[in-house]
Formats: C-alpha cells, structure tokens, sequence
C-alpha cells in the first residue's frame, strides 16, 4: 500500500514512500485527513522512520508491529486496571514506564506523554519526575483521572493508525 | 544470511511485585527458555508471537548477503545482542539493524531478559550488546555490573566481560547517563531510537573496542 505522509510542520523530512504521489501533486482525501489529525496525535518523523523498515511494496513490518503495539496497550490497560483496583502504585509506575518505551518508539506523543506522568505518579513523584514526594492517596486520585485520560488518548491514537492503514475500528 | 535467535521468558507482562531497580543485584527464578522453532512458539512478554521476530521475515528481501572472503578480512562483523523485555521495541531495533547495519553487523540475538542475557553470555561471545534499562527481576544496570563482574551466580565469558555496552532507554537524563557510565556502560542511545545516533553510537562503540 503506498500512501503519502504530509508533515505540517517543516523539518525537511522526506515522507514520500516509494510509488506515492510526489508532495506536490494533489494527494487522496484520505491522506489530507489523517496527516492532519494526526497532529499532536503521532510524531511523523519517527512513525515514518517505521515505515521506512518496510519493503517497497509491503507494509506487513510496520502493520504488524503496530498491531501487536495495540494488543500490547490492551493488556497494559487490564493490568493497569487491577493494579489500580489494589492500589499498587509501584505497579503502576512500572506499566506507565513498560508502555511509555513502545508509545515512543511509534511516535504516539499524548499516550507516551501520559504513561510517563503514569511513572512519576506510580512512584508518587509529581507529574514532571520532580522528586517531591505526594501522598499514596494523592497519587491515585492523579491516577484515576490519568488512565482515563490516557485511555482517551489510546483511542485516538488506534483510531488514526487504523485509519492510515485503511482498516475498521474495532470495536472493543 | 542474517539470523535471529530469540529466547523468551514468562510473565507477559512486567511483574508488580519486581525488585526495585535500586536494590542490590538480585536473584531470580531462571525463566524458561528454549531454541526457537520460529515462530509459533515463541512469546515475549507483552506481546503474541509476531511475524516480524520469525527468522523467515528477516530472511526475505533483507537478508544479510556473505561478503567475499576479502571483505570478511578486511572488516570482521559485528555479533549483536539486544535485550529488552518489550517485544516491540525487540522488533524494532532487530529490524533497524538488520535493515540498516548490514556494513558492519552479522548476526543479531535478542534476549527479553536480563537474566537470560546472563546466562547467554556464559556461553557465548559478543561483541556488543544493547540493553534497555528498566526490566523486571534485574534492570540494565544490574545486568552491565553482572557483565563486568562476572560472579559465581553469573559466571560470564572472559571476552564478554568487557565487551561494550549501549543503554537504549528513555531514561536518559544526565544523572541517570551519568549512572551508566560508572557501571560500564559507554554511551546511551534514547527512544525512539534516531537511526543517525544509534549509528554513532554502535560506530564508536566499535572503534573504542579495537
């Protein structure tokens, strides 16, 4: 599948797959559409750094990562939930950190951003890692209002991949 | 030919009740691991078997090609091993070199554990490895000293034991650097991984290593 990226923002990056429309010709409606939401949503320059491990003419690299990148998110979601259902902080530190690595390195800035604060909060540190220490009830009243939060942003996330692979959603 | 050798290890998800990274090195129950009929069989924490870690998707178009014997003696390969416990950043770093490290790098194993890393370099030589940082039962750090000191617990190689180290982690503060340079380590690459860092980084590696 060859789909064209557009960057709204200029770094110089060529996002052009091998076989898409050059940038300067009019591209899908599709395209216009996921680039611009993906805005905030992922980071172009390292999604497309993914992309670029695909062969020519075939996504099944970076489609399966991501996949397994959404299963991988379930899992932590539901494992997120029963330690908060134990009120295991450090556990919870732990899954922030575990899904902050794989949000990262598919360029998803909002749930990254927000697994990080997962970390900090897990080992009751604010929500920029200063080491000023908040109480246990105090880290999970950030706690419970950060994995809805974080849910939300997931969504948006898998929404837009699905989107730019050309698949449904799935409904959960 | 490139390939890949993958162990895996139990839980499938990081434990809750794991050591803190700041305790002492720690023991730990040996994890499963087996030889890999790939790739039903396999499993890395936190994710299904993939498509992406069978030996026959590295094998397809970006398969490693032998050099001529002349190359070979002009420039001896890299043996690689990458660990990290989570099986997508595993994909994507086995990928990149793969895709990208042909020139310098033959053959690529990852391990999801520090633990089986250990017990890996017991037995056989490498002559880098990239480790992630924060992992259950023992972290990267614990791993590198484990490395360098090589214990009665951890017996590892002669060779192995200076063997250069690259953290790849999104625990890069200057403090945290600092850390891993104490403990062995020579440089620390962050994530996402940039292609041109992960570059210097392995390409400095090399030559500190000569």
């Amino acid at each position: 599948m060859a789909v064209e990226l557009r960057d709204d923002s200029d770094n110089g990056s060529d996002f052009s797959r091998p076989g898409s429309p050059s940038p300067s010709s009019p591209t899908p409606s599709l395209s216009n559409t996921t680039s611009n939401r993906g805005q905030g949503i992922v980071d172009h320059t390292t999604f497309d750094q993914l992309l670029d491990m695909d062969l020519d003419d075939d996504d099944e690299f970076s489609r399966t990562l991501v996949h397994n990148y959404f299963e991988q998110a379930q899992r932590a979601f539901g494992d997120m939930d029963a330690a908060m259902s134990a009120s295991d902080l450090l556990a919870l530190s732990r899954l922030g950190h575990f899904l902050k690595g794989s949000s990262a390195q598919l360029g998803l800035l909002k749930v990254k951003a927000s697994c990080e604060k997962l970390q900090y909060y897990g080992q009751r540190m604010d929500a920029t890692g200063q080491h000023s220490s908040i109480s246990n009830e105090e880290a999970e009243k950030q706690i419970r209002v950060l994995l809805i939060q974080m849910r939300r942003e997931y969504d948006e996330a898998e929404s837009y991949l699905r989107d730019f692979y050309g698949e449904q959603e799935q409904q959960q | 030919m490139s390939t890949l050798s993958l162990s895996s290890s139990h839980p499938s998800s990081p434990s809750p009740s794991s050591p803190s990274p700041s305790s002492p090195l720690s023991s730990s129950s040996c994890p499963s691991t087996f030889s890999m009929p790939m790739p039903a069989s396999i499993t890395p924490p936190g994710s299904p078997p993939s498509p992406t870690m069978s030996v026959d998707s590295i094998r397809g178009h970006n398969a490693l090609r032998l050099d001529s014997p002349l190359e070979l003696d002009q420039q001896r390969k890299t043996k690689v091993m990458i660990v990290d416990d989570n099986s997508i950043n595993l994909s994507i770093l086995s990928r990149m070199l793969e895709k990208h490290f042909t020139d310098i790098i033959q053959l690529t194993v990852v391990m999801t554990s520090g633990v089986e890393a250990l017990q890996r370099l017991a037995t056989e030589e490498f002559d880098l490895i990239l480790m992630d940082i924060d992992m259950p039962v023992l972290t990267g750090v614990q791993t590198t000293v484990a490395i360098r000191q090589s214990t009665s617990e951890y017996p590892i190689l002669k060779h192995n034991q200076s063997v250069p180290i690259i953290a790849v982690t999104t625990s890069d503060g200057a403090e945290q650097r600092e850390l891993y340079q104490q403990v062995g380590m020579l440089d620390c690459v962050s994530k996402p991984i940039v292609l041109s860092k992960l570059r210097s980084a392995i390409e400095g590696a090399m030559k500190a290593s000569r």
